[in-house]
């Protein structure tokens, strides 16, 4: 690829110094005049039906403004919830944390007072917290129709996929490996809780919120309310973290609004930590089963996947799971059924169907390996992907580097033991490996980008920046297309009252959906300035483009990656810890390598986490929580992480800025299985459950 | 359901932390917690504190905690709040140059100390080494634990620098490991620390043996 000036190169954040001086200002930082303080009250119950809500007792406390229950606030949140008509508040609620009331108040003191204070009368209903039980016939009906969700059909069918004839395929294969896995519900447990700051002037609102996308926050918000679009304004300056659970309009947006309408002044809503983990969402749990047929020389002939995965009390996300697209086989089957229980609600995080399916296939395909004396990079390199679904070709395809070059950054063949188990104890160890793939979301995304008398270009785009570094990522793509050093562009975000259209940083798309409408916008400005020259004085040229690219058709773009891990298990306590990580990407030209790095490591080491220690745990006797907030989740530490060493595999990519395909989620995609696999040859011994815990290490060697 | 008033939970909750981090004697009045079902008037008390070198003299109630102080009431919100329960370390300040979570604190509690945030690691208009550092290291991504990143930090160089020498990469891991990182960039917060700290960046190694 022929190096650019400014794409490409390791580059600050335009607003590094706003993050490090306390000065860039989030969602919780906002502070309004007369701004009363929110609580919600959640159900203490995982299913029942509410007799009464006595409010006599809160109302009655100096400096409640205002309290929603569903006897007095009837709102569809359709954004968070398509297909059960999910309320922001329910009756009957169907977890233990589905909001009851909400309470705005002078302060957040008296607020945290009023809920108590609040008398419900509840008729406690069974509740279902295992997935298998929900399908039983007879289990409580969760909701109308049953415990199966709806496929992408809205049938109450599994979503299935299918190519070849499996049954085919396992009769030509010369051994056939069956097994099943598991993976847990557990948080996106972003740095920063769930937080709204509405106001109303007139019939004009403007949220405050901790969004992933300030339009498809403000469309949703006035579809939910039925506002017109053009009375919503979105602001989402600084944005903590959401990996996926910031996407849309959330409930305390919904909730601020209506409050700060009934008080009559603006009102902050801010949810505590152990809510944030209880009551916003997390990854979707699994129960996996697999049939695998191979011949003798290491040649898959056919999969067989099928799988349960838990929506919890309402269905938010896609709950599908993609792992096997990675192989090359002719036959292949998939089968993935959404259950509800009266659990958490799951929904997107980070490559939400990806790495616990991939934790699935690639353990049982690493087992394949062993039995045949493969080396697992041998046997993937055999079979991994050539053509999207064995059909389609790539517009470009860079994982057999990936594993290559990852391999040798690792040094594999040094590290890995071809017969697992056989280091010496008590702490041993052990290497693993295992790849994955990504297409980036589609969407419609505009920009506007200015010149004006002073030769200084303002770029305007919808984006939030939810810590990728979108603002700077943008900016440097103009920078390139115009050919100006980046300090020349001022980059305007996070309003909707300044800035267009753009789809929303979910699906990892904001570089090369948004970037495609920074590089048209600037050609037609470069055209405009061509055709009537610069700018002079208090003259200004505005472009604006919009693109809203169909899929593309005949070929399939898609990032891919190779994970590295080594680890040291600790046989006598079950201790397991991650020594040594590589993590090979092609995610095409590297825009910002320096903010990508960051992206890539960081992806690593969470989902070392979700390897090794995080699980939502509930009791199966009272259907409650056990451990939420960051104690009980442990996720990953500054002494749990180890250093990872990033390996960029940049393919030419046809249809992105500047060669650019998409990035951050893929970083997480591989790594589980990878550690798991490296557990594995480290003990000789596989653990088919996530997360891989101590007692689990120690009962599998039991 | 038996109540548990915000100033018990805290009191309850720091007992732990006096033992290790030997916070200096509480010097505000003790009064019983109030429920709100009495609706009894909060308790306020009247401190002096010193935040970011400027006098404050303020009448807070009995139940804000520092943060909250910081936050709500100095208009000073570079200090986040990511779990107001102690597990998360966002909330990091230095209270006569002593790391502690500001979640865990009571605001009478700091009657007479000198408070630094991250407001006030600049000098002069002129950026703190270690603020240079983390921008130079790309260490905040969504940036909502850096404020608390970097005042543990400080308090970790400070006491290097008094002692003349440098911290290891293992040692920066450990006196950081009470500040979570979901964005996880944590390679690139222990670079720039110890880049700031004056450490060759090749010392100790991570978890590698």
């Amino acid at each position: 690829m022929t190096p650019l000036k400014t794409v490409g190169h390791a580059t600050h954040r335009i607003d590094a110094l706003q993050r490090v001086t306390g000065a860039a200002k989030y969602t919780s930082d906002v502070h309004l005049p007369g701004m009363l303080y929110a609580r919600v009250l959640r159900s203490p119950h995982p299913h029942a039906r509410i007799r009464k809500i006595d409010l006599s007792k809160a109302m009655a406390l100096p400096g409640v403004k205002a309290i929603l229950t569903h006897e007095n606030c009837d709102v569809t949140w359709s954004s968070g919830d398509q297909l059960n008509q999910r309320r922001l508040f329910n009756n009957p609620v169907r977890f233990a944390g589905d909001p009851v009331a909400a309470i705005a108040a002078v302060d957040r003191h008296v607020a945290e007072d009023a809920t108590h204070l609040i008398e419900v009368d509840y008729e406690v209903l069974p509740f279902l917290t295992d997935l298998e039980e929900a399908l039983k016939p007879g289990a409580v009906a969760i909701h109308e129709g049953g415990n199966l969700s709806l496929n992408n059909q809205r049938q109450p069918l599994p979503q299935t996929y299918k190519r070849g004839n499996v049954a085919d395929g396992l009769k030509a294969a010369d051994h056939v490996f069956e097994d099943n896995f598991t993976s847990a519900h557990h948080n996106n447990a972003q740095l920063e809780m769930r937080v709204s700051v509405a106001e109303w002037s007139g019939d004009k609102l403007t949220v405050h919120a901790a969004t992933q996308g300030i339009a498809n926050c403000r469309t949703d918000i006035a579809k939910d309310l039925k506002l017109n679009v053009d009375n919503v304004r979105v602001i989402s300056e600084y944005m903590g973290g959401g990996f996926g659970n910031k996407n849309q309009c959330q409930d305390s947006d919904l909730m601020a609004a209506l409050l700060a309408k009934e008080a009559g002044a603006p009102v902050k809503l801010e949810f505590t930590r152990k809510e944030d983990f209880v009551a916003v969402h997390g990854r979707w749990s699994s129960r996996q089963s697999y049939k695998v047929g191979v011949k003798n020389d290491g040649t898959l002939t056919a999969i067989q996947f099928t799988a349960l995965t838990g929506a919890g009390a309402y269905r938010k996300g896609s709950c599908d799971l993609s792992g096997t697209e990675i192989y090359q086989v002719a036959h292949l089957e998939t089968s993935v059924s959404p259950v509800y229980t009266n659990t958490a609600v799951a929904a997107n995080y980070r490559a939400p169907a990806y790495p616990q399916a991939v934790f699935g296939i690639e353990s049982l395909i690493d087992d394949v390996a062993y039995a045949l004396k493969m080396d697992p990079v041998e046997f993937r390199l055999k079979n991994m992907t050539r053509k999207f679904r064995d059909q389609t070709p790539y517009t470009s395809i860079g994982l057999e580097d990936c594993i290559r070059k990852g391999a040798e950054k690792f040094e594999w063949k040094k590290r890995w033991k071809p017969v697992a188990g056989s280091g010496p104890g008590p702490v041993k160890r052990g290497a693993g490996m295992a790849m994955g793939m990504f297409g980036s979301g589609l969407g419609r995304s505009s920009a506007v980008v200015r010149l004006d008398g002073n030769g200084q270009y303002q770029l305007h785009v919808g984006v939030t920046d939810v810590g990728t570094a979108a603002k700077t990522t943008m900016g440097l793509i103009a920078a390139e297309e115009l050919g100006v050093p980046l300090e020349k562009v001022t980059v305007v975000w996070g309003d909707t009252d300044t800035c267009p259209y753009s789809v929303g940083e979910s699906g990892s798309r904001t570089t090369v959906q948004t970037g495609m409408a920074v590089i048209e916008a600037v050609r037609d400005l470069k055209k405009q300035i061509a055709e009537k020259g610069a700018p002079k004085g208090s003259e200004v040229l505005t472009a604006m483009a919009t693109t809203n690219p169909p899929p593309l058709q005949g070929v399939s773009r898609n990032s891919f990656v190779a994970h590295f891990a080594e680890v040291e298990v600790n046989v006598e306590t079950g201790h397991a810890i991650v020594t040594r990580f590589v993590s090979a990407h092609d995610s095409g030209r590297v825009v910002n390598p320096l903010t990508a790095q960051s992206q890539v490591q960081g992806g690593a080491i969470q989902g070392i986490g979700m390897a090794l220690h995080e699980e939502l745990l509930y009791d199966k006797r009272s259907g409650l929580p056990l451990n939420a907030g960051y104690y009980g989740a442990r996720i990953m530490t500054h002494l749990d992480a180890p250093l990872v060493d990033v390996v960029w595999v940049e393919t030419d990519e046809p249809y992105g800025p500047f060669g650019a395909k998409t990035l951050g989620e893929p970083t997480i995609i591989p790594t589980v299985a990878a550690v798991a696999n490296a557990i594995h040859n480290a003990i000789g011994r596989r653990v088919k459950s996530l997360p891989i815990t101590r007692d689990k290490i120690l009962g599998v060697l039991a | 359901m038996k109540k548990i008033s915000r100033r018990r939970f805290v009191e309850g909750t720091s007992a732990g932390i006096v033992a290790v981090a030997a916070i200096p004697a509480v010097e505000a009045q003790q009064k019983s917690p109030v429920t709100a079902a009495t609706q009894s008037p909060v308790p306020r008390t009247t401190i002096k504190l010193i935040v970011n070198g400027v006098d404050h003299r303020i009448e807070v109630e009995d139940r804000w905690t520092l943060v909250e102080l910081l936050r709500d009431h100095l208009e000073l919100t570079g200090t986040k709040i990511g779990c107001d329960r102690g597990e998360c370390g966002a909330c990091t300040v230095l209270v006569d140059g002593m790391p502690l979570y500001s979640c865990s604190q009571l605001a009478v509690w700091m009657n007479g100390r000198s408070i630094t945030t991250v407001e006030g690691l600049a000098k002069n208009g002129k950026l703190d080494p270690l603020q240079e550092a983390f921008i130079e290291h790309d260490a905040p991504q969504c940036g909502y634990c850096t404020s608390g990143q970097l005042m543990i930090a400080k308090a970790l160089l400070v006491s290097y620098e008094k002692k003349n020498a440098h911290p290891t990469r293992d040692e920066v891991r450990t006196a950081m490991t009470g500040n979570l990182c979901r964005c996880s960039n944590y390679n690139h917060y222990v670079e720039a620390v110890m880049a700031a700290g004056g450490t060759a960046p090749s010392t100790g190694g991570g978890n590698a043996a």
